[in-house]
Order: structure tokens, then C-alpha cells, then sequence
């Protein structure tokens, strides 16, 4: 009886309620549409779980010494994408966000969830235009780590805002960019870039702090373990720190993969991106930003040996390597490398294990609480998937677009 | 020679008018063959006996053309081509000659065929002649009876045409995506002359061929992604020796026998089929019905004159039964799969099942513009709407002498 009660009470507030809701708009929209028509809805996920031992004891960003063993969750990120044709032949309109877990030392569980995807994005056959949070616009070669922030410092052009309590201002900003394409193989983008301005020394400098254009060649995803450039690039960044933080800094950049062995069974690829720093003035360490900014050569590369049975991958084993030279501060020099074993058990679902290295030299290693040399190791599994609900839009690089002249469908 | 869907079959035809004379009145045919009507007949001229042996071939299928005998020749070409089925509704199709359907094929019965099948796709393909007494190895089945036909091959078909009536042809590799891709074209044998009994029942001058066939045009781009992915791979592997022995059975899903399949899931290849590969079944959900590559209001009228027979031949190369509807109209079924009915039967509404043929005899009687469409109604909407899809009309030429006049109006859902 009493449950019955509940129940009816439930139903009249659920039919009070259920107008407003459905009839309810998120926002006021210049133009409200109604109804909307159902639009392609992608889901993407990426799960990162590792047990992991480090040594010496971890170094917080906040360089705190914590524990030597943890569990890490970092890197794990849910995004949510919605695209619908737009009237016209050659429109596609859409939207994407989503969050990533990264490292805290303000959560008491270790983790926060950072807004990493939130743009708008047009894209015809010859065009794309997007505004507001993604990949930064500097980002061309990915390497075979286990997290994408692994090795930042060597893979990523660096943030010279950010405080460095959140890694993931190097790979996430701000921007409006425009990229054009040629075949849909050969990309120039050109960016305008509001880095994330999270250091107490950049206060202010959260406008349009970063500039740039760069230039990349994508072969086909066919032929990716088959040709012998897959992918290459290069492109020019200006960042704009105040003259009280040493002024602009100029980046030059550029990277390649390259098949030792074209093999879509055994597939080897060396990977290798420099990036180049000149113009900023800082010439020592006071606090991490300053080792963001300052002028300096670095230099990332992988060699990874893929083996994919029957045409799927089975099983991958990459090392990769890191060397950063500051031009104006010396004994500020640092390596890194990390030696990575992945096996597939399942679509998507790998067990994954990592051994890291970095070696500090003494005026880089000042503003890591000391730390010269660092070890660690990490065991763990990452499950990533992609899914399309409502789809009606194909793949804009699919291989009929590529080849057989394009259709924005 | 390159035939294509506007001219294809006009050239045939010719061909046809050439032949004609070669093979004059004196060609060998077997046992059951006769140059006339059939003598169970009725006063009609219909047959009004079963003949228990007519399905065995007239001519022995394994046969080789002899010396004098005329061979028609065609060149078939796949390509991948964008086509407008609808204003604004362009996809990528697999085309025969750059067209959906492919080129109508014509011949009389007993003529010699031969098809050079030259793939320019990264995908296999063949053509299997739907209906056709062929010899096993010429049936177009890909590692059934043929391997199938890669990059720039050519594969030469040869057969004899057999049996007289509507028949069909299409691409028999992942046959329904690459039906759905367009591979698939009308193939009608002529009897000799004085033996089509259709005519000699409803004498006609005008035939129309109706190939019916739907789309879904999300499947349709996924898989043919796929394909050409693998395809574009497979064939970037042909040029070295290293890379091919790596490409064994395993990375197409080929296997020797059924115990090298199994041999290789015990070795740990698993299966597409199997859930940890392909997750839940990819469903088939046709958005666009098509009669000759096109939906309505894109569909081509069929016409007619007050007291005058025409022929139509409906060819489903689809996947769903298509339940054709003449309004206004009743009409005579006269044959299913080629082959006369025992006798014709009256109807307004005809099933046509997938892989399936029936022609039907249209008489000239209500002067109008009449409707002439899938009753299955899922198949009248485009994309979802209504109207749309498996529609045409059966135009009257002379319905304003009767004091009919036809305004045509497309309105489709705003």
C-alpha cells in the first residue's frame, strides 16, 4: 500500500514535471528550431588503469614528495560528438565535448576531471573551421606511449602560461583555426591559439597568446603500414609572453614517421619530431613555467615494432626517446625515454605495460624538487572505443572521399 | 566496346539485327527445340499442358560455339561513380559501364554470349547470370565456381542463352552490399520468333524492363569503405614476393576447406562474425527503393496507347518482396522467373520476390496518368518520407483524345 502511494505521488510529480522538461530548451538559441531534426551522435571513450611504482617517491606538480606506488587514472577520457549535414552539398556542422582525468594533488582521490574538448566545428570538402577547446594546433606526430602526456615535455610544444599542476594545458587550448586541405592528404592549418594561462606569472596574458600555421601530409589509412612516409609536417608557432617573462618565443617544428619495415604484419616505424625554440629571453629557472619558455632544442623519436596476425593487431613494443637542450641555461639539460609493451585481448582492450626513465640535469632538475634521475614502472589495462548512434555522415578521409572525388556524406 | 545504359542497348539491339541473318533458319538445336508454336496449345495460343522436360536445357550447356556460329561480344568495366539518384542525394555506387543498372543485355535464345569482365575497383567482383543454364565454371560464383576478379583483371564469360524470358545479372561477391552498389542489370532472351507466345497471345510492340532494387545508403558506404581499405591494401602487396606470403588465407577470411577453417580458429584467428570482431550484427535498413537506379519523382514513365498491349518486366534484384500496383487497371501475369505460367492470371497487384522475375501485359483500356508502385508502403518514401520510392506511371498518349488531361504535380513532404 504504502509503496503504492509512492508510485501514484512519483507519477503525478513525474507528469507535473515531464512538460517542462521535454518542452524546456538547454539554452536560447538565436534562432530556436523545433523540432530538431535527430542528429549523428559519436561516443568516444578512452579508460586508462595502471598500477604503477615510481622511484624516487613521486614529485607532485606542487612538488610535494608522495607516495612511491599508486594507482593512476589519468588520461581516461569520455567525449561526446554531434554532427548533422548542413542544407547545402558540402556542409557538416558540429559539436564535441568531453572530459579527461588528469593527475591532482588538490583531489584527495588523486584525479580531476578537466573540460578538454569543447568546439564548434565546420568542415566542407576543401575547408574546416573550428572554435573553441581542442589538440592544440601544434600537435603533428604521436608517439607509441602509453599516455599522451608521457614524455610531454619532449612530445609537446610546451604552454608557457601554465603552472604545470595540470599537464594537459600543453596538449588542450583554446583556439579558432581554420585548416585547409588539398585532396583531403595534405592539411595547412592556421591557428590563433589562447594557451591556458594557469601560472601567477602570466596573469593577464590570457587573450590571444599564441599564433601559428603549420603544414601536414597524411597518406591514406589503407596504406599507412604499407607506404614509407605515412605522415610528415612542419610548421612555425609564435607564443606571446610579456617582455617581463622574456618576451615572444618563436617555435620551429617538424616531424615524420617513416616504415623501416612496410608491413602489415610485422610493421617497424621510427618516429622523430624536433621542436625548436628562439626569441625568449629566460635565461635560468625559478619555478617550472620558466623551463616552459625558455629558448631550447627538443628532439622526441620512436622505434615500434607493431605484429598484427591475420591483418589485426596482436601485440606492440615501442621504445621512445626524449632529449631537451636549453639554449641559454647550462647543465639545464634533460632525457627521457620509455620502453612500452602493449598486448591486445580484445578490441580495444589492451594490457599495457610501461618502464620510464628521465634524467635531470642539475638546474632543470632545481625546479623538480631536486630529482635528477626517476624511475618508474607501470602495469595496467586501457580499454578505448568509438562509437556513431543516427549515423548518416561518413568519414570525411574515408577512402571513396580520398579516391573517388568527394561527397560530404 | 563500351556499352552504356543509354545506348547499351541500342547496340544490342543491332547486334542483334546482324545475328539474325547469320543465323538464318538452319541452326542445329537439341531435342527439345522447335521452330514453331507448340502444339499443346490453347485457342489462344497459350500452352495448355505441362511439359515435364522443359526445364532441361536445350542446348547442351557445356558446349563450345562451332565454327560459323555468331558470338555477341561485350566489354563490362566496374568503376566506382557519384551518382545523383535524387537532386542532393549523391552517393558513391559500384557501377557495369558506369550506370545503375548496368547495360540491358538482349539476345535471342540460342545466341552465343561472351562478356570481358574487367574490374577497375580495388574490391572483387563477378557477374553471375541469374537464371541462365551457363556451365558451372562461367555461374559467377566468387571461390565457388570462379575465382574473383581483382584490380585490372579481365575475366572472359562464355554461355549460351538459355532459357528464353526476363532474366538478370549481378555481381555475385558480398552480393548484398554489391547488389546495393548497383552491380546488377536486366538480361532478357528473346525466343525465336513465332515462339514467344506472349506476343502471339497479346501482340505488343512496346516492352519496358523494371529492375527493382533498394539502398541503404549508410551500409552501403560502410562496407564499401571496408573493402576498398582491405582491397587498396591487398593490392599494394601484390607487387612483392615478401609481403605476399604474409597474406594468407587469414587476412581475407579464404580458406582451402572447412578444416583449414577450423584449423585456423583453433590456431587463434577469430571470425568476423564473432562478437569480439564485429560487436552486434550491423542491421540492413533500406532508405531509398529504386526502379531502374532511381526513386520517385526521378523514375522514368512508362507509356501507353488506348487499345494497344505493352509488356512489363519486373526484375527484383533487391532484397524485400516488392508488391507491384497498377492503378486503375487490371492486368494479366503471364510469366515468373522467364517462364510462361501455366496460364496467365488477372490480377492489379503482383508479388515480386527477391531474385525473382515477372512480366506482366498492360492493356491499353482506362485512358489517364495512372500510378504504378510498390504496395509494400515502406517502399514509397525517400529517406523516411513520403512520397518517395518505388513509383512510376503508366502514361496515356492519346488519354486527351479520350478527354482526359494529365496535369503532373510532384509534391513531396515539406
Amino acid at each position: 500500500m504504502k509503496t503504492n502511494q509512492i508510485g501514484t505521488t512519483m507519477m503525478a510529480l513525474a507528469a507535473a514535471l515531464l512538460p517542462t522538461i521535454v518542452l524546456g530548451q538547454a539554452q536560447q538559441t538565436p534562432i530556436p528550431e523545433e523540432p530538431s531534426i535527430s542528429p549523428q551522435i559519436s561516443l568516444n571513450g578512452t579508460a586508462i588503469g595502471t598500477l604503477e611504482y615510481h622511484s624516487p617517491r613521486i614529485v607532485l606538480p606542487s612538488g610535494i614528495k608522495s607516495s612511491s606506488s599508486r594507482i593512476n587514472l589519468s588520461d581516461s577520457a569520455l567525449m561526446l560528438g554531434i554532427s548533422e549535414r548542413l542544407y547545402r552539398k558540402g556542409g557538416i556542422g558540429s559539436f564535441v565535448i568531453g572530459g579527461t582525468t588528469t593527475d591532482s594533488d588538490k583531489s584527495p582521490s588523486g584525479t580531476e576531471f578537466f573540460l578538454h574538448k569543447l568546439y564548434l566545428d565546420y568542415q566542407t570538402h576543401v575547408l574546416e573551421g573550428y572554435i573553441g577547446r581542442t589538440d592544440t594546433g601544434t600537435q603533428l606526430v604521436d608517439f607509441p606511449t602509453l599516455r599522451g602526456d608521457d614524455l610531454n615535455e619532449f612530445v609537446n610544444v610546451l604552454n608557457p602560461f601554465s603552472s604545470g599542476e595540470n599537464i594537459q594545458e600543453h596538449r588542450y587550448t583554446n583556439q579558432a583555426t581554420v585548416v585547409l586541405n588539398r585532396n583531403l592528404r595534405s592539411f595547412l592549418n592556421l591557428h590563433a591559439q589562447n594557451l591556458i594561462s594557469s601560472s601567477q606569472n602570466t596573469v593577464g596574458q590570457g587573450g590571444i597568446n599564441s599564433y601559428g600555421v603549420n603544414f601536414q601530409y597524411q597518406e591514406l589509412a589503407a596504406m599507412q603500414a604499407l607506404k614509407k612516409v605515412p605522415l610528415w609536417g612542419f610548421g612555425y608557432e609564435r607564443q606571446t609572453p610579456g617582455s617581463g617573462f622574456g618576451g615572444a618565443n618563436n617555435i620551429l617544428y617538424g616531424g615524420i614517421v617513416y616504415n623501416i619495415a612496410p608491413d602489415p604484419v610485422d610493421r617497424i616505424d621510427l618516429r622523430l619530431q624536433d621542436i625548436y625554440g628562439f626569441g625568449n629571453t629566460t635565461s635560468s629557472f625559478v619555478n617550472v613555467t620558466d623551463t616552459f619558455r625558455a629558448p631550447a632544442n627538443t628532439i622526441a623519436a620512436s622505434l615500434r615494432w607493431l605484429h598484427s596476425p591475420f591483418g589485426k593487431p596482436g601485440h606492440q613494443i615501442s621504445l621512445t626517446a626524449g632529449y631537451k637542450s636549453y639554449t641559454n641555461i647550462r647543465d639545464a639539460n634533460t632525457l627521457a625515454l620509455a620502453l612500452t609493451g602493449v598486448k591486445r585481448l580484445g578490441s580495444g582492450f589492451d594490457l599495457v605495460l610501461q618502464y620510464t626513465y628521465q634524467h635531470r640535469q642539475a638546474a632543470y632538475a632545481a625546479v623538480y624538487s631536486g630529482v635528477r634521475d626517476e624511475h618508474s614502472i607501470q602495469l595496467g589495462f586501457v580499454f578505448n572505443f568509438n562509437h556513431t548512434f543516427n549515423q548518416h555522415l561518413g568519414p570525411r578521409r574515408s577512402l571513396m572521399n580520398l579516391q573517388h572525388q568527394y561527397i560530404p556524406d | 566496346m563500351e556499352v552504356t545504359k543509354q545506348n547499351g542497348r541500342r547496340k544490342f539491339l543491332s547486334k542483334l539485327a546482324s545475328i539474325a541473318g547469320t543465323m538464318g533458319a538452319g541452326m542445329a538445336l537439341g531435342d527439345r527445340s522447335s521452330a514453331g508454336p507448340k502444339e499443346n496449345t490453347s485457342p489462344t495460343g497459350w500452352p495448355s499442358q505441362l511439359v515435364i522436360n522443359e526445364t532441361a536445357p536445350k542446348w547442351n550447356p557445356r558446349d563450345m560455339p562451332k565454327p560459323g556460329e555468331k558470338i555477341h561480344e561485350f566489354n563490362i568495366e566496374v568503376t566506382i561513380e557519384k551518382i545523383e539518384i535524387l537532386p542532393l542525394e549523391e552517393h558513391h555506387f559500384y557501377t557495369f559501364n558506369k550506370s545503375m543498372p548496368g547495360p540491358e543485355i538482349r539476345v535471342k535464345e540460342g545466341d552465343w554470349v561472351k562478356v570481358n569482365l574487367t574490374n577497375k575497383t580495388h574490391d572483387f567482383h563477378t557477374i553471375h547470370w541469374h537464371g541462365i543454364y551457363v556451365p558451372c565454371e562461367m555461374d559467377g560464383v566468387p571461390l565457388g565456381t570462379q575465382y574473383p576478379v581483382g584490380y585490372n583483371q579481365t575475366f572472359t564469360y562464355l554461355w549460351r542463352a538459355q532459357p528464353a524470358g526476363t532474366h538478370f545479372y549481378h555481381c555475385h561477391n558480398m552480393t548484398n552490399m554489391h547488389i546495393q552498389a548497383g552491380l546488377y542489370g536486366a538480361l532478357i532472351i528473346e525466343p525465336y520468333d513465332g515462339e514467344d507466345i506472349v506476343q502471339k497471345t497479346f501482340p505488343y510492340e512496346r516492352d519496358y524492363t523494371l529492375v527493382l532494387s533498394e539502398v541503404d545508403t549508410e551500409f552501403l558506404r560502410e562496407q564499401m569503405n571496408e573493402m576498398l581499405m582491405m582491397g587498396e591494401m591487398m593490392d599494394a602487396m601484390n607487387g612483392s614476393k615478401k609481403l605476399m606470403a604474409k597474406m594468407d588465407g587469414h587476412m581475407m577470411g579464404w580458406f582451402a576447406n572447412k578444416e583449414a577453417f577450423l584449423k585456423a580458429i583453433k590456431d587463434g584467428w577469430v571470425p568476423p562474425y564473432h562478437q569480439s570482431r564485429t560487436g552486434p550484427a550491423m542491421r540492413v535498413e533500406p532508405n531509398f527503393f529504386l526502379i531502374n537506379g532511381r526513386p520517385y519523382p526521378m523514375t522514368e514513365h512508362m507509356h501507353i496507347k488506348q487499345g494497344e498491349n505493352i509488356r512489363v518486366r519486373l526484375i527484383n534484384a533487391g532484397i524485400l518482396v516488392h508488391n507491384m500496383h497498377l492503378h486503375g487497371h487490371d492486368f494479366w501475369h503471364v510469366c515468373t522467373d522467364g517462364s510462361p505460367l501455366a496460364t496467365p492470371v488477372r490480377m492489379n497487384t503482383v508479388p515480386v520476390f527477391a531474385g525473382s522475375t515477372v512480366d506482366i501485359m498492360i492493356q491499353g483500356t482506362n485512358p489517364g496518368g495512372w500510378h504504378f508502385h510498390d504496395h509494400s508502403d515502406i517502399s514509397l518514401m525517400n529517406n523516411g518520407k513520403s512520397p518517395g520510392g518505388m513509383m512510376t506511371m503508366l502514361m496515356y498518349e492519346d488519354a486527351e483524345e479520350a478527354g482526359f488531361k494529365f496535369k503532373e504535380i510532384i509534391a513531396l513532404d515539406s
